[in-house]
């Protein structure tokens, strides 16, 4: 805190010229309106009776939100600009994001038509969406629709729009199982739309994971389309739940395999695998590749929700954690001299 | 449904044929009524699940336990894999040894098996750059083995770390590498792009030592070998190096050899006219050849080398199979033959051949004299089965700048050999009885060998036996467009155009020679009847 | 009757400078070099004996004076105006005018020349090459016949000499032959220093074939290969004739001396090298080369005259490497000489002769021998 005051002296001197605009301005808005104001209905809204009951109207909001202007090629053209320019400016400046693990989805890119997938990355912040966003390679960065929680994304008009617009957001019901959001997904799905789907139902609150809602899994043995675990590294940091603001840092984004449900197997085992590959994923992302397959395979990947105890031991395992991913990996490189006699 | 090759009767209107130049083309009119062109099979069809096909050959090996059973906790595994000499070109992430080692890898860790090496079987190749070694491997593997020490690259010249086998009855010894020759399971990952490779050669040349190498890679031999992608008895090298395969079966390491094969989709768009048939080429594909022919004309040469060992190809796998070496490679060579063999009738007195940019020896480098000797008589030459395509006594005509100009850091044994050795002889029996023992002990090549990235001495030795078959067979090599005092150092004719080279080779083989030309790049197998 | 006079005119020099720098030996045409009629020159004592040349060389220092490249240490040790030519062959006036013996000249004008007594104690042990009064006597400053006013030069109808400059030519011997007696003297003065162990000479000019073929005419001691740089393809057919092990370009020597002196390199210096290098070209370029390619405490003799050149001296300084010079000869070494001609059969080296009047097109064959096949150019002063 040894800078804090010059830093406030700062910001009061800015917050002066912000107000002295800001009255500048609404002279200016007051002015302009003056006649308008002079008249009254039908120019204006009309004001009620008294003892008369407006009905409401069914609301056009959360889970409602109609969407669909979003995926004309309109909106199509106008998002392809906003990602690929600023969007991408942020995420590169905010998150510096290494991305790896691509070639795993190589294979589905080199068929003749790229089926749409459903890419399930765990969510620690805000910055996980644009993150996502910019990194999911072509064709499914220009078809990719982000499952988005209604009640916090299409609470309120503008927030809805901007998130349908900028995010290709589509609102779902994280409370109930809302039969037409996801009957609508699955017709966005079937329509050659991918979908980034965070399987935890909502940001991380204290840095570990969530347990896997079964919505991918659902939506992967109703549709077949396949899905692709993602584990995004280091954006809990950035703008965590509950941070006031944005802090840079760096972010590893790594890629799984794409997994299909096997033939007869229910949408609860599929999405333990999901997570399980997650988790080896997260595995992989801080310590490597061979050390995670040991690990998956005697089943002591470590659990995306962390331990099963509260309190400040769960944090403290964290931090271990978390160290492992800055510096553990960076073990020491032991090269080889060749032996020259 | 990919058509088989194709041998086509040169007439009136047949269009120039395209020729490769080093770094760029050219389009050659071949004479009517007694000139053929054969054009290799078109590429098969790609496996569509690769990984489960990998998987599939792990747990269904020939003539062995699955994998996974022949692992346990505690054992040593060494994985060694194909080094950069191939696929050429390079092929797009994820390349075939990625996918195989990642599934081995997998299994590995299933078992519970720890102690892990994974070697790069180079034999007296270059050791390979990081990129190369992240692009054969990818980052993952590279990530996870390459800083703990697990992930290194074969050194011939590490006398600590070879071992000794055995001795055939010909007296010859199977030194390969230690940590190999010490493992509980040796996994082998092969690419085989051409028919002389895979099997026994696999080990026996990839993790062998110099003194192990030598008692086939000799002008001996070569000039024995009077068919390197044709039948084994027809290769004295390949016969030495089944016996040394026996003797590492009867008391060499376990091996579970995984051999995987490619189509010849080699190169990736826009440059498909090069695997096309002239008269099939479309408004975009002569567009695209004049485009590139003509800005080629006027590339830095560097820049152009940059661009074509840029290309990624798109060839992708056929088959993999999986189990003990030789019924494994049996197998191999049978999917090989389907993606490569075509039938060809008779002999001709010339043979043409366009000699590419890159050939094993030069992936990210410069392709040097001794090197397009190589590529054309060692290689092309050697495409084909029973005998020839050339008549004993024929005439070769290649095309390719042949510039001076070598990589120092691939190939520093390469300029002192055509500086010395070739100024002295081009006789592969002289120079081997002359010269080779002074660059093979050469400290300095050794040192570059071991720590750098280059080519063992003895390489550029090895690469001109490559051609001894070819030399021998060849009543005349004449090259086209080549530069003249280079070509005469490499003892061949300098011809200036293609009609030039018909006329010098006239001395040969008279006033109206036959005439073969081969279409490279697709590989192919010609089985001459 | 003529001769050539190089006479002390600045402006020309400097203009013989450019020129030669655009195209060598053109300072011929536009340099202090000039055709007159021959002058009847004193005798500086009645021993001197006046002499006829009958062939003189053209020799690389006298391209550099005549090109305006000689450095400027050799002013107070010439006199001007000189007629140039120091490698002659010459027959001696007999009082009565009649020819007498057939010599070559030894052109140093050493103290015994110059009336010096008693003589430096250079002179005194026969190495005249070191003499120590060059610029004093009764003669004017020169350090050779050639350069000084007052003995006349090769490059005439007419010359004086002492009687101890003088050595008999052997009659088997032609003029053409013995006109390469001086440079040859030159070689056998270089090769002296040969040790037997790996030998690099740079430059397969007139002084680096016969260095080379000094070196080989003693053929008995040779442990090491000989390698020799040559540029055209002329210098190299008579280098690997007078018996070099390997001749190459100047780019592929580091190569050849690492492979056959089996060293490593760092950067772009050699670990091990040869232990003697003779370099008979003298600039920048070829000292550095020599300083790469020389073995850790070996020599590098610098036969060819260097003027100014600029080199890095690090590489010297750490491996303790000598550099030495190379000048002229001895008595001795003419005898040796001589031997060497006869081995060799040297006559061919000469590759064209000029008459004096012709003497622009003399020097610019000069000037670009090694281009135009050519080794050794002189002035022919027979006659019809």
């Amino acid at each position: 805190m040894k800078n804090s005051a010059p830093t406030r002296l700062h910001s009061l001197g800015q917050l002066r010229r912000v107000v002295k605009v800001g009255d500048a301005a609404s002279g200016a808005v007051r002015t302009a309106l003056r006649p308008i104001r002079a008249l009254g209905f039908p120019y204006r809204k009309p004001m009620v009776p008294k003892g008369v009951v407006v009905p409401a109207d069914p609301s056009k909001l959360g889970a409602n939100f109609e969407t669909g202007w979003a995926r004309s090629s309109a909106a199509k053209a106008a998002r392809a600009v906003v990602t690929n320019g600023p969007m991408r400016a942020f995420v590169k400046v905010v998150a510096s994001p290494q991305v790896v693990g691509l070639d795993r989805l190589a294979d589905l890119q080199r068929l003749e038509e790229t089926p749409p997938v459903i890419f399930a990355p765990n969510h620690h912040s805000h910055v996980d969406t644009p993150l996502i966003i910019t990194v999911v390679p072509e064709p499914w960065r220009s078809t990719l629709v982000v499952a988005a929680a209604a009640d916090y994304f299409f609470d309120k008009r503008g927030k809805g729009v901007l998130a349908a617009l900028t995010l290709n957001a589509f609102p779902i019901d994280r409370e109930v199982t809302s039969r037409k959001s996801s009957d609508e997904l699955r017709r966005l799905i079937e329509d050659g739309w991918s979908v980034v789907i965070y399987p935890e139902g909502g940001r991380s609150p204290d840095g570990w994971g969530q347990e896997f809602k079964g919505g991918a899994a659902y939506l992967a043995n109703r549709t077949g389309a396949a899905v692709v675990p993602v584990f995004i590294d280091g954006t809990g940091s950035i703008y965590g739940k509950g941070m006031k603001r944005l802090k840079r840092g760096t972010t590893k984004v790594i890629f799984g395999t794409p997994l299909s449900p096997i033939e007869g197997e229910s949408t609860r085992r599929f999405n333990a695998r999901i997570e399980a590959a997650v988790a080896a994923l997260g595995d992989e992302a801080l310590t490597d590749f061979w050390t995670s397959r040991q690990r998956a395979a005697q089943g002591k990947s470590t659990k995306l929700t962390g331990p099963e105890y509260n309190g400040w031991r769960r944090q403290w395992a964290l931090a271990d954690h978390r160290k492992l991913g800055r510096a553990g990996v960076r073990r020491r490189q032991t090269r080889r001299w060749p032996d020259l006699g | 449904m990919p058509r088989p090759g194709f041998v086509l009767e040169v007439d009136r209107s047949t269009p120039p044929i395209m020729f490769w130049r080093g770094e760029n083309f050219s389009l050659e009119k071949l004479p009517a009524g007694r000139s053929r062109v054969i054009y290799p099979p078109e590429p098969l069809e790609a496996l569509s699940d690769i990984d489960g096909a990998i998987r599939n050959a792990l747990l269904h090996p020939i003539d062995q336990d699955p994998l996974a059973s022949q692992m346990f906790p505690g054992m040593k595994l060494t994985i060694a894999f194909d080094d950069v000499s191939l696929p050429l070109p390079k092929m797009r992430r994820p390349d075939v040894r990625q996918r195989v080692i990642e599934a081995v890898l997998d299994t590995a860790a299933q078992a519970g098996v720890d102690d892990v090496h994974i070697i790069a079987a180079l034999g007296l190749h270059r050791r390979m750059h990081e990129y190369e070694l992240r692009h054969a491997l990818g980052d993952r593997v590279y990530d996870a083995f390459h800083g703990r020490g697990m992930l290194y690259q074969h050194d011939a010249e590490d006398h600590d770390n070879l071992s000794v086998i055995g001795t055939t009855d010909h007296g010859e010894v199977l030194e390969i590498n230690k940590r190999a020759a010490d493992s509980d399971l040796v996994v082998y990952v092969n690419i085989n792009s051409v028919a002389m490779d895979g099997g026994w050669k696999s080990i026996t040349t990839g993790l062998a030592s110099y003194r192990c190498l030598s008692f086939h890679h000799n002008p001996e031999t070569l000039e024995n070998t009077k068919s390197l992608m044709g039948h084994r008895h027809q290769s004295a090298l390949h016969t030495s190096v089944w016996r040394l395969g026996q003797v590492l079966k009867d008391h060499g390491p376990k091996i579970f050899q995984i051999e995987t094969t490619l189509n010849t989709d080699m190169f990736p768009s826009p440059f498909e006219f090069i695997n096309k048939r002239e008269w099939e080429w479309t408004a975009k594909d002569r567009a695209t050849f004049l485009g590139t022919t003509k800005s080629l004309n006027r590339t830095p040469i560097k820049l152009a080398r940059k661009i074509f060992h840029g290309m990624e190809g798109p060839h992708q796998m056929t088959s993999v199979q999986a189990g003990e070496t030789e019924a494994v490679h049996k197998l191999t060579l049978e999917h090989v033959h389907r993606q490569q063999l075509m039938e060809v009738t008779g002999q001709t007195d010339i043979l043409t051949l366009g000699i590419p940019f890159v050939c094993p020896y030069n992936p990210d480098g410069v392709m040097n004299p001794i090197l397009v000797m190589c590529m054309g008589l060692g290689y092309l030459f050697n495409m084909y089965r029973n005998k020839p395509l050339v008549r004993e006594g024929g005439v070769v005509i290649m095309t390719h700048p042949c510039y001076r100009d070598f990589n120092p850091v691939h190939h520093p044994s390469y300029i002192d050999f055509f500086e010395q050795v070739l100024s002295d002889t081009t006789s592969p029996a002289e120079m081997s009885r002359k010269w080779e023992k002074q660059y093979a002990e050469d400290e300095w090549y050794k040192h570059l060998y071991r720590t750098g990235n280059a080519y063992h001495g003895v390489h550029p030795f090895y690469a001109w036996y490559w051609g001894a078959h070819g030399l021998q067979h060849a009543g005349k090599v004449i090259i086209v467009g080549g530069d003249p005092p280079t070509v005469r150092r490499l003892g061949f004719t300098p011809a200036s155009t293609m009609d030039d080279a018909f006329e010098i080779a006239s001395d040969v083989v008279g006033r109206s020679p036959t005439i073969t030309h081969l279409h490279v790049p697709a590989l192919l197998i010609a089985d001459v009847q | 009757m003529s001769r050539l006079v190089f006479s002390r005119k600045p402006a020309r020099f400097a203009l013989a400078r450019v020129a030669g720098s655009i195209m060598p030996g053109a300072g011929a045409s536009f340099g202090p070099l000039a055709i007159e009629p021959d002058e009847e020159l004193p005798l500086p004592t009645p021993e001197w004996v006046r002499l006829k040349p009958r062939l003189a060389g053209i020799c690389g220092s006298d391209l550099a004076m005549i090109d305006g490249t000689a450095s400027a240490y050799f002013d107070p040790l010439v006199s001007y105006p000189f007629t140039p030519g120091h490698e002659v062959v010459a027959d001696v006036v007999n009082p009565d005018g009649t020819a007498g013996r057939r010599v070559a000249l030894v052109p140093v004008l050493s103290c015994i020349t110059r009336g010096i007594d008693p003589v430096c104690p250079a002179c005194a042990t026969g190495q005249i090459n070191l003499c120590e009064r060059v610029a004093f006597g009764h003669l004017e400053p020169g350090l050779q016949t050639g350069f000084c006013s007052d003995t006349g030069g090769g490059w005439s109808n007419e010359m004086i000499a002492h009687p101890s400059q003088l050595i008999d030519v052997p009659a088997d011997l032609s003029d053409e032959a013995a006109v390469l007696i001086e440079p040859t003297a030159c070689a056998a003065h270089a090769a002296a220093r040969y040790t037997g162990d790996e030998t690099v000479i740079l430059g397969a000019g007139t002084l680096g074939l016969l260095t080379l073929a000094a070196i080989t005419a003693r053929n008995n001691d040779r442990r090491g290969p000989i390698v020799v740089t040559a540029r055209y393809a002329e210098q190299k057919r008579l280098a690997k004739q007078l018996g070099a092990d390997v001749v190459c370009t100047s780019d592929e020597l580091p190569r050849w001396v690492r492979s056959a002196s089996k060293s490593l390199m760092v950067g772009d210096q050699l670990t091990c090298g040869a232990r003697h290098v003779i370099d008979c070209v003298g600039s920048t370029e070829s000292m550095q080369q020599a300083l790469q390619v020389v073995a850790p405490g070996g020599d590098v003799q610098l036969v060819g005259m260097p003027s100014n050149v600029s080199l890095e001296l690090t590489s010297l300084w750490h491996r303790e490497v000598a550099i030495r010079g190379c000048y002229a000869y001895s008595h001795a070494d003419f005898h040796a000489a001589i031997e060497i001609i006869r081995h060799h059969d040297l006559a061919r080296m000469l590759s064209a002769t000029y008459s004096l009047s012709d003497y622009t097109d003399a020097i610019a064959h000069a000037a670009s021998a090694g281009r135009r096949g050519a080794v050794k150019i002189a002035f022919d002063m027979r006659g019809k």
